[in-house]
Order: C-alpha cells, then structure tokens, then sequence
C-alpha cells in the first residue's frame, strides 16, 4: 500500500477520513434482516419497546421479561422504554436508522407506515395460528387497506364513558340525573347549560375529530381504503352543529387550539361540563379534584352506531430482527390471555384475548364507582370500534382539525370545509 | 540560475519531498527549520476534531437538506430526484404563504423591540447603586429558564381563566382570547419572545456602555445637553455597532422562531393554523412516520435563503450608515 509522503495531503485526507466514514455508517441501517419464518428455535437476544409504561409498570415488565427467559432458556430480552411524547418520531427515526428494536409496542396508525416500508412482520404468514386466541376485532385492528396481512398482536384496549359534571347540569336547570344519551340531547342540553350560564360554562372543550365523526356515523374512507369520505352529508351536519355550539359558546372559546391534556384539565377546573376519560380518570378526579370528585356524573359514550370508540394498542415484530422466532414468540407472550390479564389487573384497560372480558373482574360489581365503569367499559368493548382509520396520519389528523376549526370560525361552510380536508387528506394518502 | 531555481523551490521540497532532508543542516538554524517543517500538518492536526465535528454536524445535514429538497425523499422511503417540483408545491400552498407572512410579521414585530428595550434596561441596570446585581440578575433570570416552563407559564396566565384576564375583568375591559384568537395569540408569543430575550441583549448592551467614554457624557452635559439629548447623541452612536449586531441576531431568531408559537398556540398552530410560523411548518409536515421530508428540506431552504438575505440587508444598512 502506497501511503502518501505529503504531511499535508495525509492530513487533509485523514480529515476527510474523519468526516466521512462515520458518515457511511448513517446509511439506511439495511443489514440484510432477518427471516419471515418464526417456527425455529426461541433463542438469542432480542430487545422490547414500550411506549411510556416504565413510570408506572417497571415490577411487571421485569416480571414478564423474566418469566419469558424462564420458559425459554437461552433467550434474552433487552426491555426499553420510551416516553409518551414525541413517539412516533422515536419510531420513524429508528426505523429510518435501521435500529428498530426486535419487537415494538405499536398502535394501528404506526404500524401502517412501517407495514408498507416492509419493517412489520405479517402475523398471517409468520404467527397465524395465534390468531383464535385474540378477538376477531382486535386482531383485525392492525390489518392495514390495500395491503395483505395483519402486522401487529393485539394487545391491551381502551375505553371509556362520558364524565359530566352534576352541578353544572344543576345549576343550569337540567336534570343532573338524566345525563344526554343522544348527539340531539347532547346539543340541545349544551346549548341550554351554555344559556343558562350566560356562556361561562361550555359543555364540550374539543372539536369533533375524524372518532367523533365516525361515532356520529360519517363514513370515513371508501372500502378499497384509497381515499376519505368524511364530507358527507352526515359529516356536514355534524360540524353545522358544532358551529352552532361554538357560536352559543356551548364549545369552549378554546376549543380551536386545544389539546387532550388542556381539555382535561378544563374539566377539572369546572370550566366544561362533559368529557370523555376512562376508569384511571376516576382516581384523578379523587386526588387532584375533590370537589368536582363530589358531583362526578358517569354516561356512557354517545354514539349514532350503537358501538362505542375504543383505542388499541399493539405489539409488532421487527422484520429485520435477527431472532425471528425469538421476537415472535414474545410478542405472544407478552400478549398473550395470562399476560393481558395480569396487565388489566394493574390498571384500567382491558384484554383483547378471546374470552378474558368474561372474567368476574370485568363482570362483577362490588358498589365501588370504579368497577361500575370498568364493568360497564367492558361491556361495551365487546362491540365496540377503533373509528381512527390505520392511514390516517398525523398530518392528516392536522388537515382535519384546521378544516374544522374554518367552519367553526365561519371562514369556511362546514360542506366547503370537509370538502377542503379530504381533498388534502387524499393528496397526503396518494404520497404515503 | 540553476541555483537560484532550487532555493526559489526549497521550500516547498521541505514540506513535500523531503529532499531537503538530505542536504547538511545550516549552522544554527536547526530548530527554525523543524518548525517550518511542521507548520503545515499541525494546524490541520488542530483543526480536524473541529473539522469533523463540523463536517458531521452542519456541513453534512445542510448538504443532504439541499439534497432532499430536490426529492420526494419521505420518512422511510429514499425517493425519486422531482426537480424544482417541491417549490412550485411551495408556491401553491396556503400553508407555506401563512408560515412565511407570521415568520416574517415576527421579525417586525419582535427585532425592533428587542434592538431598543434591553439597551434601556442596560442603562438603567449600568448604574452603580446598591442592589444592582439583583435587578440585573432579575431580568437575566428568564434568559436561562427553560422555554418550555416559560412558555407553560404565560399559557397560565394568558388563559381564558388566568391571571391577565382575571385582571382585565377586575377592571371591567373584560376578557380578551390571547390564546383563541389568532392576531392576539401571534403577539402574546412575540411579547414572551421579547420578555425572553430582553436579559440576553441587556448583557451585550451592558458591555457596549461600559465602552462609551464618560468624558463625551461629561462634555454634552456642560455643554447643556440633557439625559434625551445625551442619549441620541452620544448612547446611540456609540452603540450603533452593537445595535446593528443586535437587530441581526435577533431577526435571524425571530424568523426562524418555533418554541415560543408552537407552546402558545399548540400543536396545530393556533385556530386553523393560522399562527403557523415556516420552522413550525417543517416540524409538522417533515417528522413522523408518514413525514414529507423532501418538502420538509425544501422549505428549510426558503428559511436559509431568507435568513441569509436578512443578515445581509441589516449588514448593508449598517455599511450605508457608515458611508
């Protein structure tokens, strides 16, 4: 090898050296990955992400990590965590980085882009014979349109009634006890507490979003899942009747540039009357606000469909790990009927495993106020629906809500405004 | 001629081909000569961590953004060259246009008051009275505190129930929408912007007084100039350069601002968007897994271009005034 005898060449090329080989190591990360075929032997070392359960859920995550090398000797699992906040772009830069952990907690609308980047495992081909072993629905819930598969194991559920706040409905002359049960008792009682109140007291604290409007009953996206039919008549008269309750200040002046953590605590200060939560809010209320603890109303959700919204979280398999049947298996295994049941146990959500919510802990009552909405929850998961569709993206969810926010500004007719929203949901679908 | 050529070359056979090395040492001027002979790497020796760290982390990223912006690259697909395609997106999009007029009415509404308050403040704060050091560290506080606390503070006293309104329905003005409506939420984050950076500039002011001689204070003052006269004609000119550096940095800052809109208007950018700064743009349509980071890059190269052109123009106006 012919080494330079320029000093100053040799430097200048060991600087360009310095620049450019850590360089080629930021490249796309594709080291060839690893197989579809999960049926090998379960070992190696394998590494787990989970989305901001470490807080609060350390002792059973080791518990599960430990229980899994137990049954499988010769396995490792490396267990990460990652804050709530700024997730999705965690993903997208590990993914973009080649560094996706083996397995990784996921909910539908993330495992979409990463299904059609070829980073998920398709459970059909790999792990099929789980599948009886979860509800249809939920393993549904990560099937993704215009694409063969199911990319992620269902894992834990959400769901919740309708909070409202008895004193409000009091003070504004309504029946504390006869809560809205109907979109057109809904907005009538709105509109009255918002009279009575001369606007101080708004009953809703967010504008409708693309759950809402699938609840009110709008179609969202055609069958072939090619683009967004949520500028329907129906979708229509949903938001003309939102704009009328911005406009009688029955939706919170706010409600334009709010977010789920300012909407909750709006409801905890009594500055709106009704807000969807679940069972954890209940200990919320009890500890940060005890007063409005006093006069907690509890509904269930308004819904034109008869079926309730529910969220849904997943655990999808790297394609590119190197542990194949390693990952596959503890993708199950944290999912799995036992593992989910522990986990609702611990805190409010429920299992999607076939047959868990038969369990007397979803079934029973025992008085307290808690169990009346788990039991109640649990119920109405059975039936119900995650109406956010898997390819509705962040930037689409942003496109919505501006559109929305025009019509309730009165910029924009609710029709022009829906109009305007699918028409550049669709553009952002055609570019994913 | 021969030899005239060989010393005319020495030199450089020093450094390059080592010849040199060969011939017998001058009497005397050994150590002068292994200095000559390791100017040339050890600067370059010096400067490349820097070199690297430089390459890696601005020179690189800027070159890959100039890059995308000419690609239809997204978050987990490389993408196709498009051309010039992503700006003429760029010019049909209404969100690029509202971007560009908050990012720009930012600038106007920011620069001047962040050239001209902290200069009062380090007059008043100049003075050597006891106590000083607290008021100076008192309006330095919000420079080192956090923008995401400063930011969730204002959010609380700007609310519909905080603190501002609870005082303006004290005195019967009655509540304004500070983070509802779109104009009022665009200057509640400027008037934090500028809260932010008044300690900032204050220190650089603060050094720049300490510069101007007392004895031309002395002189207007004898000659029957007061404290308004003294400031226009001798404050003022003799932080000219200080104010130009000021007015450059912070219109530079103030187009490219983020943290202060995105905390006060939210994710979305105020109602409809219409709070939407161009950097808040970038963020919203470049991340995620679904982000358009070809577009993403090719607005950040509007932002470059831009905030080159303003350093440029504040920099000529300050050559002109020289002239």
């Amino acid at each position: 090898m012919r080494i330079s005898r320029n000093p100053r060449r040799a430097v200048a090329a060991g600087a360009v050296l310095a620049v450019l080989l850590p360089l080629s190591a930021c490249g796309d990360g594709d080291d060839g990955g690893g197989s579809t075929d999960a049926s090998g032997k379960v070992e190696g070392e394998i590494t787990f992400q989970t989305w901001n359960l470490k807080a609060n859920f350390k002792s059973y995550f080791e518990g599960v990590v430990d229980g899994f090398e137990k049954k499988y000797p010769g396995t490792k699992v490396r267990w990460i965590d990652q804050p709530g906040e700024g997730y999705a772009d965690k993903i997208s830069a590990d993914a973009a980085a080649g560094t996706l952990p083996d397995v990784v907690n996921v909910s539908p609308d993330l495992v979409a882009p990463l299904a059609k980047a070829g980073l998920a495992l398709d459970l059909d081909k790999s792990a099929s014979k789980y599948e009886k072993e979860y509800l249809p629905g939920a393993w549904k819930s990560h099937q993704i349109p215009g694409m063969d598969g199911t990319y992620a194991f269902p894992w834990y559920l959400n769901t919740g009634p309708l909070f409202y706040n008895k004193r409000l409905f009091k003070d504004a002359g309504l029946d504390e006890n006869k809560p809205p049960t109907t979109y057109d008792a809904l907005f009538d009682d709105a509109l009255e507490l918002a009279d009575k109140s001369d606007g101080k007291v708004a009953t809703l604290a967010n504008v409708p979003t693309i759950e809402d409007f699938g609840r009110y009953g709008v179609p969202l996206m055609n069958k072939e899942g090619t683009g967004f039919t949520f500028n329907d008549a129906k979708g229509v008269e949903l938001l003309t009747k939102y704009k009328k309750l911005y406009d009688a200040k029955a939706l919170d002046g706010q409600a334009l540039t709010a977010t789920p953590e300012s909407t909750g605590k709006k409801f905890l200060t009594e500055a709106v009357a009704m807000n969807p939560g679940s069972a954890l809010d209940l200990e919320k209320f009890k500890k940060d606000a005890p007063r409005l603890y006093k006069n907690i109303g509890i509904t269930p959700q308004i819904s034109s469909t008869g079926k309730d919204n529910m969220y849904v979280m997943g655990v999808m398999v790297n394609t590119k790990t190197k542990q194949t049947p390693a990952a596959v298996a503890f993708a199950h295994y944290v999912t799995d009927a036992q593992r989910q049941m522990e986990f609702a146990k611990k805190v409010a959500i429920f299992p999607s495993t076939e047959g868990s919510l038969d369990d007397p802990y979803f079934t029973k009552q025992d008085g307290k106020d808690e169990t009346r909405v788990r039991v109640a929850a649990a119920k109405s998961i059975k039936t119900a629906v995650n109406y956010t569709p898997v390819l509705f993206s962040e930037q689409m969810k942003v496109e919505l809500r501006n559109s929305v926010a025009k019509a309730l500004q009165g910029k924009q007719s609710p029709k022009e405004a829906l109009d305007n929203a699918v028409k550049n949901c669709d553009r952002l679908l055609q570019q994913s | 001629m021969k030899s005239t050529t060989a010393s005319q070359a020495a030199p450089t056979d020093i450094s390059t081909t080592g010849t040199a090395r060969k011939e017998p040492r001058p009497a005397g001027r050994g150590p002068r000569r292994g200095i000559r002979r390791q100017l040339p790497t050890s600067p370059w020796l010096f400067a490349a961590p820097g070199l690297a760290i430089v390459g890696i982390f601005i020179l690189y990223p800027f070159l890959s953004t100039l890059n995308n912006a000419f690609t239809d690259k997204r978050t987990l697909i490389e993408g196709d060259y498009v051309g010039f395609a992503n700006f003429q997106e760029l010019w049909h999009d209404e969100m690029f246009w509202i971007g560009l007029r908050n990012s720009t009415l930012y600038v106007l509404g920011v620069v001047p008051a962040l050239v001209v308050l902290p200069l009062l403040l380090a007059m008043l704060v100049q003075k050597h009275i006891p106590g000083i050091t607290f008021f100076r560290s008192a309006f330095y506080t919000p420079v080192v505190a956090s923008i995401v606390v400063v930011g969730l503070i204002w959010v609380w006293m700007l609310d519909e129930r905080g603190l501002v309104n609870a005082l303006l329905e004290a005195v019967g003005v009655g509540k304004a929408g500070f983070l509802s409506d779109q104009w009022l939420l665009l200057l509640s984050a400027m008037t934090v912007t500028v809260w932010k950076g008044l300690g900032y500039y204050m220190i650089i002011y603060l050094a720049a007084l300490a510069n101007v001689p007392r004895e031309l204070h002395e002189a207007a003052a004898v000659d029957g100039a007061g404290a308004v006269r003294r400031f226009f004609s001798v404050t003022v000119p003799a932080v000219r350069s200080t104010m130009v550096l000021v007015a450059a940095l912070s219109s530079v800052a103030a187009f490219k601002v983020f943290s202060e809109v995105y905390l006060m208007a939210g994710p979305t950018g105020g109602p409809a968007g219409e709070d939407t700064t161009l950097v808040m743009l970038v963020q919203r349509v470049g991340t995620g897994l679904t982000g358009r980071v070809g577009y993403a890059s090719a607005i950040s190269v509007v932002v470059f271009v831009v905030t080159v052109a303003l350093m440029l123009l504040v920099l000529r106006a300050d050559r002109k005034e020289d002239a």
